[in-house]
Formats: C-alpha cells, sequence, structure tokens
C-alpha cells in the first residue's frame, strides 16, 4: 500500500493514464464497515485481480466503482468524475465501465443480440443497423455469431456469460468490471469464460477481476490485490503476493486456497 | 323461467353488455393508476412511497359502495357548492371513476409484487450499462414483471366484474340493476336471481379459464 501513495501524481503517469483513483474509500451497511479504508490508483491496461475470504469486501469494491452501491465516505474518481458525489451524472461514467455479474443477468426476454444491442440504441450511440452490426461483431469475438436469434436460457452457462461480457462491451468502456465471473458455472465452462477474459487483457483492456481463479490470476494479472476486512492488505504483481507475501494474513488465505 | 328470458333477453344481454363495458374501462383506466403508484412504491423516493401508500391504503381502506356514493354524489355537491350548480356526474362516469380507483388500488399492489419479484440483477444489469432508472424500468423490469402479472390481472378483471353488480346502487344499468327492474315486474325472484347468477358465473369461469391456459403458456415459455 506504501508503495502506491509514492506512485500518486497527475492523471498522466509517464506513459501510462490514471483509469481509477479511489481515495480512503469507505462503505458501511448500516452498522456493518465493509470497506474500511480503501486507497488505490489503477492505471489504463492494467490488470487487476482482486482475491480475498468471503465477506472481504471484494465484490462491495467493485460495485462502488461504478456506484452500484453509495459510497459512505472517501472518492471514488473515474474519467474525472467522483462517484462519490450525488451530483455526478452516473449513467455517464458508467457508459465507460462495464460489468459482468455472476449471475450474467442476461435480459431473458430479449434475444442475444437485443441485449447487446438495446444500451447502444437506447442511448442513442448508434442506429439500429449500426448496432446489430457492432453486435454482430462483438458475437463473433467471444465466438458466439451462430446464437444471436436465441434467447438466453438456451444458451449454457459459459454461452450466457460470453454473452454478457459482449452486451457489456456495446457501449465501447475503457474499464471492466467482472464480479465473480466464473462462479457460477460448471467447472467445464470456466475455461472458456477465462479464455474471452485473457484475449480482452491481451487486447489492453483496463480490468477489475474479482475471482478465485488463481490459476488466471497468475497468468493474466497484471497485479494482485488481496483484500481482507475492508482493507487492502497486499498489493503487487503476482509473484510478490503469490510466491512472496509479506502479510501473515494474505499467507494463511493462500494456503487455504492454493 | 322460459317466458322471462323470451320476454327480457335484450335487457340482460343489453346490461350483460354495459356490465362487461364497465369492467374493460375501469381496468383499463386501473391498469394505469396501478402502474403509477406501484412505481411511486417501488421507488426510493419517501415522498412518493408515502404517497403511493396513501393512496393504496386509503382506497383499500374504504368499501366501494362507500366509495361509488361518495363519488356520485360527493364530489356533485363539492362542485355544486363551488358555484357550479348545474353539474351532475352520469352513472356511467361515477361508476368508472369509483371501479377504476378501487381497482386501481389492488392493481398498485400487482404491480409492485410483479416488480419486486423481478430478480435484483436486472435491474443493476441494465443501471451499469448506462441506462438511467426510466429506461431500465421500461425496457428490461417492467415487460418481464407484466408476464408474471397476467393471472393476478385477470384474477383482479373478474373481482371488478363482480364488484360492478355494486354500482346498481347508483342507478347504473348494469345486470343486477336489469335483475332488479325485472324482478320489480315479474315477482319471479327465484327464477330471475337465478338466470342472472348464471350469466355471471358463465361469464367469470370463462374468463378463469383463460387466466389458467394463459398462466400454463407462460410456466411453460419461462422453465425454457
Amino acid at each position: 500500500m506504501s508503495q502506491m501513495q509514492d506512485e500518486i501524481k497527475e492523471p498522466v503517469s509517464g506513459d501510462r493514464k490514471l483509469m481509477i483513483r479511489v481515495n480512503g474509500l469507505k462503505k458501511n451497511f448500516k452498522d456493518l464497515e465493509v470497506l474500511k479504508k480503501i486507497d488505490i490508483d489503477i492505471y489504463e491496461k492494467e490488470v487487476v485481480v482482486i482475491i480475498g475470504p468471503s465477506g472481504s469486501g471484494k465484490s462491495t469494491f467493485l460495485r462502488c466503482l461504478n456506484g452500484l452501491e453509495t459510497i459512505t465516505g472517501g472518492t471514488v474518481t473515474i474519467d474525472g468524475m467522483n462517484v462519490a458525489d450525488p451530483h455526478t451524472n452516473m449513467n455517464k461514467v458508467r457508459e465507460n465501465i462495464g460489468m459482468v455479474f455472476q449471475h450474467f443477468n442476461l435480459f431473458p426476454h430479449m434475444t442475444v443480440l437485443q441485449n447487446i444491442m438495446l444500451a447502444p440504441v437506447e442511448l442513442k450511440k448508434m442506429s439500429k443497423e449500426e448496432a446489430r452490426e457492432a453486435g454482430l461483431k462483438l458475437l463473433k469475438r467471444v465466438g458466439l455469431e451462430s446464437k444471436a436469434d436465441v434467447y438466453p436460457p438456451q444458451l449454457s452457462g459459459g454461452q450466457k456469460q460470453r454473452v454478457a461480457i459482449a452486451r457489456s462491451l456495446a457501449m465501447n468502456p475503457d474499464i471492466m468490471l467482472f464480479d465473480e465471473p466464473t462462479s457460477a458455472l460448471d467447472p467445464e465452462m470456466v475455461g472458456e469464460v477465462l479464455q474471452v477474459m485473457r484475449q480482452l487483457a491481451e487486447d489492453g483492456m483496463t480490468m477489475c477481476v474479482v475471482t478465485h481463479e488463481i490459476g488466471f490470476a497468475r497468468e493474466v494479472a497484471s497485479r494482485v490485490i488481496f483484500l481482507d476486512a475492508g482493507y487492502i492488505v497486499e498489493d503487487g504483481t503476482p509473484d510478490a503476493v503469490f510466491n512472496h507475501p509479506k502479510e501473515k494474513r494474505t499467507i494463511d488465505f493462500l494456503n487455504k486456497v492454493l | 323461467m322460459g317466458s322471462i328470458i323470451q320476454v327480457y333477453w335484450t335487457l340482460l344481454l343489453k346490461s350483460l353488455g354495459q356490465t362487461l363495458l364497465l369492467t374493460l374501462f375501469s381496468l383499463l383506466f386501473a391498469f394505469f393508476i396501478g402502474l403509477l403508484f406501484g412505481l411511486m412504491n417501488v421507488s426510493r423516493n419517501k415522498v412518493l412511497n408515502f404517497l403511493g401508500t396513501v393512496y393504496v391504503d386509503g382506497i383499500r381502506g374504504v368499501p366501494l359502495i362507500v366509495l361509488a356514493y361518495f363519488v356520485y354524489f360527493g364530489i356533485p355537491a363539492l362542485v355544486q357548492a363551488t358555484g357550479n350548480t348545474g353539474f351532475k356526474l352520469s352513472a356511467l362516469v361515477a361508476g368508472i371513476i369509483s371501479l377504476s380507483m378501487n381497482a386501481g388500488a389492488y392493481m398498485a399492489e400487482i404491480f409492485r409484487a410483479g416488480i419486486q419479484s423481478v430478480d435484483r440483477g436486472q435491474m443493476e444489469a441494465a443501471r451499469s450499462l448506462g441506462l438511467p432508472y426510466g429506461i431500465s424500468m421500461r425496457r428490461v423490469v417492467l415487460p418481464q414483471a407484466i408476464r408474471t402479472m397476467i393471472p393476478a390481472i385477470i384474477s383482479q378483471f373478474i373481482i371488478s366484474l363482480k364488484d360492478t353488480s355494486i354500482l346498481s346502487v347508483i342507478g347504473f344499468p348494469e345486470l343486477t340493476k336489469a335483475g332488479n327492474i325485472i324482478v320489480g315486474n315479474t315477482f319471479a325472484a327465484l327464477q330471475v336471481w337465478g338466470i342472472i347468477a348464471i350469466m355471471y358465473m358463465v361469464v367469470i369461469v370463462t374468463l378463469s379459464r383463460l387466466a389458467k391456459k394463459l398462466e400454463r403458456r407462460l410456466n411453460v415459455s419461462n422453465a425454457g
């Protein structure tokens, strides 16, 4: 954490652009303090994997970034807009942040393609024709162009999650948040979703991923954060966090999951 | 019985038509009243919540017959007191207003339950795409909510259809009122009320069958 604070500079630090700045973030649910004080800067093209025991606040942290949870204290700055400020137009902020959920949350009354086209068309970013074309391209990217006119209930879990990723890419976001994207999947379907995410990381997307897939974290993450009891306990490269953890809590956790 | 039907069949059918017309119009208005107050009741805005609760509890706390008297006699009295002495509400208008308000309160509850039955993740997914609350509600949540609400809406239609009989008290020429008239002419209470009861029953049983069928269809397509 101390090494992070040394790095705090203006939005452009060297050749890397600052995408997300979190300062003293606090989140309470009534009397329960879930996030106590989170400070982190996330730069362009970073793939940040967040690990930690359940109840440590990983998902809450992610949901604070796009304002799905109202923030109790501190600031979250994205594209120069403060998410914690009630006057900020959250819809504008969210256009630039895609989010993928554990339970997919596809719209079951729309076809796969309609799911993807909804936001760009409703927000008048694209005409129906453009959105259709862009949607088909996105489906191709996740290997599901043949499923364009199918309704979500007819897809497997892995396919649903790939559609959900395509849908959240439809607004051309700069940042993608993944909230345990493979936790609800049958084991044989985890790979296809991770493959799409790996491809996205290679294409240079800035990503924050809450996951229990340590293998994915080792291989794809540029940075791993260990969150425990509302604080960032450890923050470093996958090698540093997994092979040379400094904190006892990190060591205990890794002993349990590895 | 045959002779009563022979003499009065036009009156009976015409008043059944009035009953259905009144129900249909009232339910149509009730749908939008219910949508409005249902949305208020699920909103995070405390003031809207409060107003929605006041409406739903207020209307549900008043018997329909009292509401009908209030609208039919009370409101014209109020308007007349303000100077417009010739003001009068027709029984049809007063009937539609009171039945719509009454059914609207129940529809608000049906909407609230329907909206709340849609997984919270649907709204979150829509919002996280940058869609505003209103569009998310209209395009994502409501279409799914209304599907689950269809059986409850038909059941409310049946309740309101039966409630139209109460509006005979303000002189609205619906089926029960026709029964009163025919009994007054013929003194054949047993036969007349038997015929009226059967007429209500046929319409309502048909509607419930339809509701069951729709429900099954919806369950099948949801299971996919």
